[in-house]
Order: structure tokens, then C-alpha cells, then sequence
């Protein structure tokens, strides 16, 4: 049977949110003096506070890779902080067998002033090694980093992207019996990411180590994990085979986005002039795992209750943002007179469009080309997933959107 | 079924688990960071490691005007340089050290939040770099003393001058306790920082720094030997310049309340370390 590398049992974790002011030391010696004095035991869970973490257990074996999935505010962070030994749970006891060394972020300990080389050894020291073991790898650390011209200056004059290797090497080459990646995959060029892959793959299957594995990029997930545990709220929601977590997982986040519904006018969002009363969104699947990838036409459907004057010249517009509140792009139906009643839009978004990442849509009503009816702003959230016949190359795919227009290449002589 | 774990983290930190084979292990890392606070320190300043030199001579020069020259307080007969020199090494190591450990959460929150390492190398680190500036002085302070010795008669030795590594270790152990125990309270209550250096400046001269002990009034002398650093500066001047006995019951005073202080810093330090991080 395999070695067990870290089992937690019943870990859990709050954080306080009290004031962090000057009520503090107050509150501390009324806390003090209730516990103490009065010895009322009655509140023993603190008042204010919210759960990062509850109640989770798991174990992890010699040589196996662990995912870890879950939306913002799951858990994820605070997990590998307990498990990476920075803080301690509220609750509960982890147990681990072997140095634990993170990737949470690399290049920690680096100091401006000193050289290549002097960093090299302080960051190699407090990530745990030994001083014989990082002269033994000194060499292929440099190698992997390829700053070897530039090893004997400080690093404070570095261009960001070879401090960057140089810290990663480090971590690399620090050969821990258990390590932990977390979107380590966001940084650094395509040539360096490939890199960080081989690297995990070569400790994961040639060195048989364990790797704790923390990312959004699903399809590296599934390639790289033989396990996956997905966090919700700070507890385990599910875990097993990879791909049966992801769909699920995926299928969960969907469901809360991609649908609303309002019986009645009273009820619905909207104004004297607009009340939505229905708007979904409606992929056309080309995949059997129903998952919304580049390639995946999406339908926009949406109903609403027209209020205002009749013979008004309406608009209805669909803008779609991603994440950072950008727009990536605004269309609007043609200007026409209504009466009141309801009224039916549809938009389709189609395939190989998108680029992977994250979009919310807001619908917009326009009178007269200028005056605003209403928004309803943020109604509709989807993820779309990468898609890749390739897939030797996990990186960022660059731009807004990723049209799939030919590049055609010929020789002229 | 396995039974061994290498570490294990419960929520309650039990008491008087200070780990120091896990300490040892790290001892390499110790080193790395006094190399870093040594060469990191002194990059780009045209002077360099000369600073260490520099600054003694330079306080012994205006305490030697303003509190020899004007104030004119008794040096007990002693040469100005040589009667300043051992208060102002023993004070500014002990709140070079103080300093350099009692932020020691606060200064290193974001390596604290990344990696695991036993925290105490940091204060240790640093008690270590500042112990190595302060042999520097020494030197500088021998040299003086040697130029004393061997041309006039103004100062005479004794035996007593072998407890000065003893007196070294009292000042880091003392400097650390309290330190230790500060770096928890600072990471909780910010404003401490302030009233801190406020009472830092005041305790240098509750310490015989720029006087002798003698001047100090019968009735609250007592008082005044309490104080942990009195006796130990006290003790390096009996022993350079044989001023008067060594008040050896103090030091063993000294020796005590410095005890007591570091384990009490060491128990506090080793149970807050976790749970400080969630705070900072």
C-alpha cells in the first residue's frame, strides 16, 4: 500500500472580523475577562466571524496529484495556506510526512541588493534545502533559469520576466516530498510555461512525488490530476475522477447563471417602461461533456414586458463585458414602433469567437437612439473553456476574442 | 497502517514546544540572512562596513562635549573615550538587537504568508548580524584601550575581563526576550511601535551609559540596579578599569530576570507564531 503524505482531519478555519482599530485591545480584555473571570464557556464560537473552512478532511498518497477547484471565496487559499504550515486551523489536526514546498508564489525571500547567485542560496535555505543540495543543483538552476550572464548582479536590475525565471527555477529545484502549484500557469512567457508543466510532470510521474495542484485552467486539470476535490463555501462538495468532477463542477456554476424567470409583472425587475420577464442563455453543445468551449455557438433568449408609450422608436441592446468590466462588444436590434405587450429578443453569439475566459451580459433598452429605458445589468454569466486540438501548450491565449479566420502562409521562393 | 508523521499542526499551540532540532536544522538559512543584513546593508553607501567604526566614534565624540564638556558628569576618573565607549557598544547593540526583533512579524509579513520556515530564525538572524557589528566596535574599543594601556597609567585591568563574553550573552539574551515578547504585541497592536521608541530613549538613560553609577543618589540606587543593563555595563567597566568591585549579587540579579525574560519570550513567540499571521 502507499505511503500517506498529509491527511487533514476535520480541518476547519474562521477568521474574525472584528474591528482592527483601537477597539481591539478593549475587545481583547473583554474577551480575556469573560473566558477568564467570569468563565462563561456558553460562547465559545466567536461572534463575529465567517468560515473559510469546514470540516474538511482528506489524504493524499505517496505520488499522486491532487486538484483543487472551486470558484472565488471556496477556500482553496486558506487550505494550502494550513497545509503549506503559514497559519493553523481553528479547528482540526493535518498531519503531513515530508518537506512541503509551494509554488504559491515564487521568488520569496528574494532581495534586491544581492546578486544571482547570494538569492539563489537565501531563497533555496528558505525554501527549506540544504546548502549541499543547492550547490549540487546550483548549476542546472541556472541552466533552467537561463540568467547565467547576469548571475553576479543584483537582482533589482533584472527585467521582470528573468527575475521571474530565476525565482521559479529556484522552486523548481527545491525537490520537495510534497509540492503545492497554485495558477502558477498565469505567469510568464509560452516558452517558460511549457517549462513549468514539464517540470510538474517530471516530479509528479518520473519522481513519484505528490503535487497539490490549484487552477482555472480545466483542461490542464484534467490532463495532469488523478484526483480532484472541488471546495464550495469552505467545505468538499465532491471528489474523485477528474473529469467526472469538472463536468459537475462546470455544470454547477452554469446553472446559476444561465437562467431567470419572472411570472408576473410586479415581480419583475424593471421600471414603468421595461419589466424583463425571462432571460436565458442556450449553448449549442458540440461536445457530449456540455461545456461551453471556443468553438460553442451561444444562443441569448430574452422576453420583456414593453410599458411605455406606444409608438416609441425602441432599441433592445446585448452587451457583453469580461471579468475586468471591459466591453467587448455592444449590438442592438433595429429601431421599430411597438405597442405594448410582450416582447421576444434573441441574439446568438456564434463559435469560434470567444476567446476562453469569463463574460457576464447586460441588456440594455434604448428610446429614440438616445434616451435610456433601463439596464439589466449583469443577468447572464458564462465561463467559456479552452479548446485546443494542440495540446502541448497551456498558456494564455492572447486577445479579446479568438476568431477563427485563416493565416495563410505560401512560399514565394 | 503508518503512524509516523513528520509534523502535524493542531489548532491550540501547546506550550513550551519550542522544536529546537528543527531550529538546528535550519541553520543554514541563519546564515544566509546575517549575510544578507550584512552585504544588503551597506550596498551602495560609500563608506561601507566602515560605518560600524564610524558610528561609536562618532556618538562618543558628541556625548564626550555634551555630557563631559558642558554638563560636565563625573566619568569616574576614567578617560572620556574609553568611559563612554563600553555604555554606547552595550547600549547600541542591545537596541540594535531590540529593534531588529521586535518587528519581527510585522517586517516579514509577506515572507511569513508565503513560506514555512521556523520564525525564530529571523530575531536569531538578527541578534546574530548585530552581534558581529558589535565585536567590530570591540575592536575598536581594544585598540583605544591597548593606546591607554601602553602610554599613560589612567587605566589598570583585571580578571574580571574574562566575563565579557558572558556579559555579551547576557545583553542578546536579554534584548531577545524582550524583543520576542514585543514582536507579538506589535503585530496585534500597532500603536505600540510609538510609545516604544518613546520609552527606548528614555530607558538609555535610566541605563549608566553616559554616567557612572556613582552619581546615582544612595536611596534609589536599588532601583537603578534592577535594571538589567546597570550591572552588566557596570561589570565591563570594573573589569577594564577596575573602578570599584564587581556587584556580582546584581549580576547574578541580572542573570535571573534575563532568564526569565527569554523563556518567557521563547514560550510566547513559539505559541503566537501561527495565529499571528491570520491578524497581520
Amino acid at each position: 500500500m502507499t505511503n500517506k503524505m498529509i491527511r487533514a482531519e476535520n480541518i476547519s478555519k474562521y477568521y474574525n472580523l472584528g474591528r482592527l482599530g483601537s477597539g481591539r485591545l478593549r475587545e481583547d480584555f473583554k474577551n480575556w475577562w469573560d473566558r477568564s473571570v467570569k468563565n462563561s464557556r456558553q460562547e465559545k464560537e466567536p461572534r463575529n466571524h465567517i468560515w473559510a473552512l469546514k470540516d474538511v478532511s482528506f489524504e493524499v498518497s505517496e505520488g499522486e496529484v491532487l486538484g483543487f477547484i472551486g470558484n472565488n471565496g471556496a477556500g482553496k487559499s486558506t487550505l494550502l495556506r494550513i497545509i503549506s504550515r503559514i497559519t493553523a486551523p481553528s479547528s482540526g489536526v493535518i498531519m503531513g510526512n515530508g518537506r512541503v514546498a509551494s509554488l504559491l508564489e515564487v521568488g520569496t525571500g528574494f532581495h534586491g541588493e544581492l546578486t544571482g547567485r547570494e538569492n539563489i542560496y537565501l531563497n533555496g535555505h528558505i525554501l527549506g534545502m540544504k546548502k549541499k543540495e543547492i550547490a549540487d543543483r546550483f548549476d542546472a538552476i541556472i541552466d533552467f533559469s537561463g540568467v547565467e550572464k547576469f548571475i553576479d548582479t543584483p537582482v533589482k536590475r533584472y527585467s521582470s520576466g528573468m527575475y521571474m525565471r530565476l525565482a521559479f527555477a529556484v522552486a523548481a529545484h527545491m525537490d520537495p516530498e510534497i509540492l503545492i502549484v497554485d495558477e502558477v500557469l498565469a505567469v510568464g512567457d509560452a516558452e517558460f510555461q511549457r517549462k513549468c508543466i514539464g517540470k510538474m510532470k517530471e516530479v509528479s510521474t518520473q519522481k513519484g512525488k505528490t503535487v497539490l495542484f490549484v487552477s482555472h485552467n480545466m483542461q490542464a486539470l484534467q490532463s495532469l490530476c488523478h484526483r480532484v476535490i472541488a471546495l464550495h463555501k469552505g467545505e468538499i462538495i465532491d471528489s474523485g475522477e477528474p473529469e467526472t468532477v469538472i463536468g459537475r463542477y462546470l455544470k454547477r456554476e452554469r446553472k446559476i447563471n444561465s437562467f431567470q424567470e419572472y411570472e408576473a409583472i410586479p415581480y419583475a425587475p424593471g421600471n414603468d417602461s421595461i419589466r424583463i420577464k425571462k432571460v436565458a442563455l442556450l449553448p449549442e453543445y458540440v461536445n457530449d461533456q456540455e461545456v461551453i468551449d471556443i468553438r460553442t455557438p451561444v444562443n441569448i433568449h430574452f422576453e420583456f414586458w414593453y410599458l411605455g408609450a406606444a409608438y416609441d422608436n425602441l432599441i433592445a441592446g446585448v452587451h457583453l463585458f469580461n471579468m475586468k468590466g471591459e466591453c467587448i462588444f455592444d449590438v442592438c436590434s433595429e429601431g421599430a414602433m411597438y405597442t405594448n405587450g410582450l416582447i421576444e429578443g434573441k441574439c446568438t453569439i456564434p463559435g469560434n469567437f470567444l476567446n476562453d475566459g469569463s463574460y457576464y451580459i447586460s441588456l440594455v433598452f434604448v428610446k429614440d437612439t438616445t434616451n435610456p429605458l433601463y439596464h439589466f445589468e449583469a443577468c447572464l454569466a458564462f465561463d467559456v473553456e479552452d479548446y485546443r486540438k494542440d495540446t502541448a501548450w497551456y498558456g494564455k491565449w492572447q486577445g479579446a476574442v479568438r476568431p477563427a479566420f485563416p493565416v495563410t502562409l505560401t512560399t514565394k521562393e | 497502517m503508518q503512524t509516523q508523521w513528520k509534523w502535524k499542526i493542531e489548532a491550540k499551540t501547546r506550550w513550551f514546544q519550542w522544536n529546537l532540532k528543527e531550529l538546528w536544522q535550519y541553520k543554514d538559512l541563519l546564515n544566509r540572512f546575517v549575510r544578507r543584513d550584512l552585504i544588503a546593508n551597506y550596498q551602495q553607501t560609500v563608506l561601507g562596513p566602515f560605518w560600524i567604526f564610524l558610528q561609536p566614534a562618532l556618538t562618543t565624540l558628541v556625548y564626550w562635549l555634551i555630557f563631559g564638556k558642558v554638563a560636565r558628569i563625573s566619568t569616574d576618573g576614567i578617560p572620556p573615550v574609553l568611559f563612554y565607549l563600553p555604555g554606547i557598544i552595550i547600549w547600541s547593540y542591545f537596541s540594535d538587537c531590540l529593534n531588529g526583533t521586535m518587528y519581527t512579524f510585522l517586517q516579514n509579513s509577506a515572507l511569513f504568508s508565503k513560506v514555512y520556515f521556523p520564525r525564530l530564525i529571523i530575531p536569531l538572524s538578527a541578534i546574530v548580524s548585530h552581534t558581529i557589528r558589535m565585536l567590530v566596535q570591540l575592536l575598536l574599543f581594544t585598540g583605544i584601550y591597548l593606546f591607554y594601556l601602553i602610554f599613560t597609567e589612567a587605566v589598570k585591568p583585571n580578571l574580571y575581563i574574562l566575563l565579557l563574553p558572558f556579559l555579551i550573552l547576557l545583553t542578546a539574551a536579554f534584548s531577545l526576550g524582550t524583543g520576542l515578547i514585543i514582536s507579538v504585541m506589535t503585530a496585534r497592536y500597532r500603536d505600540l511601535d510609538y510609545a516604544l521608541q518613546f520609552v527606548l530613549r528614555l530607558f538609555m538613560f535610566a541605563s549608566p551609559v553616559v554616567y557612572p553609577t556613582s552619581i546615582v543618589p544612595e536611596k534609589y540606587r536599588f532601583v537603578f540596579w534592577l535594571n538589567p543593563l546597570t550591572p552588566i555595563i557596570e561589570s565591563f567597566r570594573t573589569a577594564f578599569f577596575t573602578t570599584g568591585p564587581l556587584h556580582y549579587k546584581y549580576l547574578l540579579l541580572t542573570l535571573f530576570s534575563v532568564t526569565v525574560i527569554l523563556f518567557t519570550g521563547l514560550t510566547l513567540f513559539k505559541k503566537k507564531e501561527l495565529n499571528v499571521m491570520d491578524i497581520i
